[in-house]
């Protein structure tokens, strides 16, 4: 356990010590926020609301993306953090880890809560942005949403940790991760509704663990309980598995498993590094 | 004197090379047990295998009464390991790598400090501990490196080629350290070097090639074994020379290295001054001297140390 705590410490020390990364992760984000939330809004929402002509005032499609935002930012932070992986090959100090008596699954859980935690708090130095979106959200629903986002995190972090596992070089890392950060950003309902997708599409944003991590923050976020069933179907906030509703409880659950599973495969990916 | 480290029949096999064939040694208690070969002759392997980072492909290893099989972070709580790349994390202060590791080693809280400051003491960094380990020399990095493995009061230090990249003035005083470390905690130091003269202080050495152990035993009696003194000669024509050599002198066993003539002679007092004057090539350097471990190393396994195998 004690060994857990170390590594996720160690990781985070380093974070903060490194200014330049923690402020060069904000400009993606401020981005994104600029072209979908500034730039793109007026067609979006026109998009969007089509089918609604009544309620189309109701709809602000900066609010909607926000989240999504937030969750991009997750998902970039937590794959490339657990490049600290590859950086720690690199430069030896893995080797100082894997001599010791710490289990192999703790150093994998240490590394994934590092990067989750990093990911975590980028995501939430973004709601200073919030005010200067001219946006407004419950306080306390920003509170709530926070575990969430440190759920999709675990995951995501889990997921760049396995890669991270496989491949040896760090410019190796980054291409794959590019391939694979790209489609789960777009195929995830983060900046536009993904309801109405080809089939073979729509598999991919079910087994995507974004999608109900972003889904999850925008119900948390966003005052859906105010908003009627059709802006709601606008913003795509209805996925549905199987032909039923997916709960916030079952999608937490998938979130998890998700996670074991990343982590396990990556724990063994660890043991046969050295074996 | 009871082993520490009991190696049995240990192989391992890469797809079809055999890199280790099947060694047995022993490392006594407190001893250092120095471990010599040529690159390519299975070091690194046989380590590798010894501190759980590579698993046999058969045999036995068992240390401080361990199974390295059965009991992985047993062996690995007992050990302690100076690799021979840096291996800090040197955005951290020294001060914050060793606490690191006594967490990774569950050394028990209340000792850590006290720990820290006394193998601090130990390699001299004291007043350097505050300090990120991007900025010190390579010297200081070895020495925390060193005084790291030691944190966790391992029963067997290994040493994996510690001085390779020091200059000479650093690796002089870093077996200083070394030393002062056997005498203060009498702890078991299992060492690699390419610098044979940096073996001479094992206890014991092993020398390997080729998979193989093919000497074990004391520097000074496997230097005995070669006996006698060194002559090295060269001379304006090695080749007149060496003819010369072989049709005069019979007492002394004749080889060639590096266009120098290597002559072995159980006593260089008396054959010298008979052996001057037999030669009629002139000398243009002539050099007397005991055997080193460079010799044994030679005589056992054809090349020198440097030299990769094939």
């Amino acid at each position: 356990m004690e060994g857990i705590i170390a590594i996720w410490q160690r990781d985070l020390m380093k974070f903060f010590r490194d200014r330049a990364r923690l402020f060069g992760s904000f400009t993606m984000p401020i981005l994104f926020l600029l072209i979908f939330g500034g730039g793109m809004s007026g067609t979006m929402e026109a998009m969007m609301t089509g089918s609604m002509p009544g309620e189309a005032d109701r709809f602000n499609y900066v609010e909607f993306v926000f989240p999504g935002i937030v969750a991009m930012t997750l998902l970039m932070t937590s794959v490339f953090s657990a490049m600290s992986v590859i950086e720690d090959k690199d430069f030896g100090y893995m080797k100082e880890i894997l001599v010791s008596p710490i289990s192999r699954v703790s150093i994998a859980v240490g590394k994934m809560l590092g990067a989750a935690s990093v990911a975590t708090i980028q995501g939430v130095l973004l709601f200073i942005l919030i005010p200067l979106l001219g946006l407004s959200y419950n306080l306390k629903a920003l509170v709530q949403v926070i575990p969430f986002m440190f759920l999709l995190a675990c995951a995501l972090s889990g997921l760049g940790l396995l890669f991270a596992s496989l491949i040896r070089s760090t410019q190796g890392f980054q291409l794959t991760v590019q391939i694979l950060v790209m489609p789960m950003i777009f195929l995830s309902g983060a900046l536009f509704p993904v309801s109405n997708m080809p089939a073979w599409m729509d598999v991919i944003v079910k087994i995507n663990p974004v999608t109900y991590g972003v889904d999850i923050m925008k119900k948390v976020m966003i005052d859906t309980e105010n908003l009627s069933a059709t802006v709601l179907d606008a913003m795509g906030l209805n996925i549905t598995l199987f032909g039923r509703q997916i709960t916030i409880f079952e999608e937490m659950l998938f979130i998890i498993i998700f996670t074991i599973v990343l982590v396990l495969l990556a724990t063994v990916s660890f043991k046969r590094a050295n074996a | 004197m009871s082993s520490i480290i009991s190696v049995k029949d240990l192989t391992k096999t890469y797809k079809k090379v055999d890199a280790v064939k099947g060694i047995n040694f022993e490392v006594e208690e407190g001893e250092i047990f120095g471990f010599l070969g040529p690159n390519g002759a299975g070091k690194s392997t046989t380590i590798n295998m010894i501190c759980t980072m590579l698993k046999p492909t058969s045999g036995s290893i068992v240390i401080n009464g361990y199974d390295v099989k059965k009991s992985k972070d047993k062996v690995r709580g007992s050990i302690g390991i100076i690799f021979q790349e840096n291996t800090l994390d040197e955005k951290l202060t020294a001060y914050e790598n060793l606490m690191l590791h006594c967490r990774f080693y569950q050394v028990p809280k209340s000792e850590r400090d006290e720990r820290i400051q006394e193998v601090l003491e130990i390699v001299d960094l004291i007043d350097e501990q505050k300090q990120r380990v991007e900025t010190f020399s390579g010297g200081m990095k070895r020495r925390l490196e060193i005084a790291r493995g030691l944190l966790h009061y391992p029963r067997v230090l290994f040493l994996d080629e510690p001085t390779v990249g020091l200059d000479p003035q650093t690796r002089a005083h870093l077996w200083e350290y070394i030393l002062k470390l056997k005498e203060k905690k009498g702890i078991t130091m299992f060492l690699t070097t390419h610098y044979l003269d940096e073996a001479e202080i094992s206890d014991r050495v092993a020398i390997m090639d080729q998979g193989n152990i093919i000497a074990i035993d004391s520097p000074k009696a496997l230097k005995d074994q070669l006996g006698g003194d060194i002559i090295e000669l060269s001379t304006e024509d090695n080749d007149q020379a060496l003819k010369e050599i072989s049709e005069k002198v019979k007492e002394a066993e004749v080889t060639v290295n590096d266009d120098i003539i290597h002559l072995k002679v159980a006593s260089s007092d008396a054959f010298i001054s008979s052996f001057i004057k037999t030669l009629d090539i002139p000398i243009t350097s002539l050099n007397i001297r005991k055997p080193t471990l460079n010799d044994v190393f030679l005589a056992f396994t054809g090349r020198k140390i440097g030299q990769t195998s094939e």
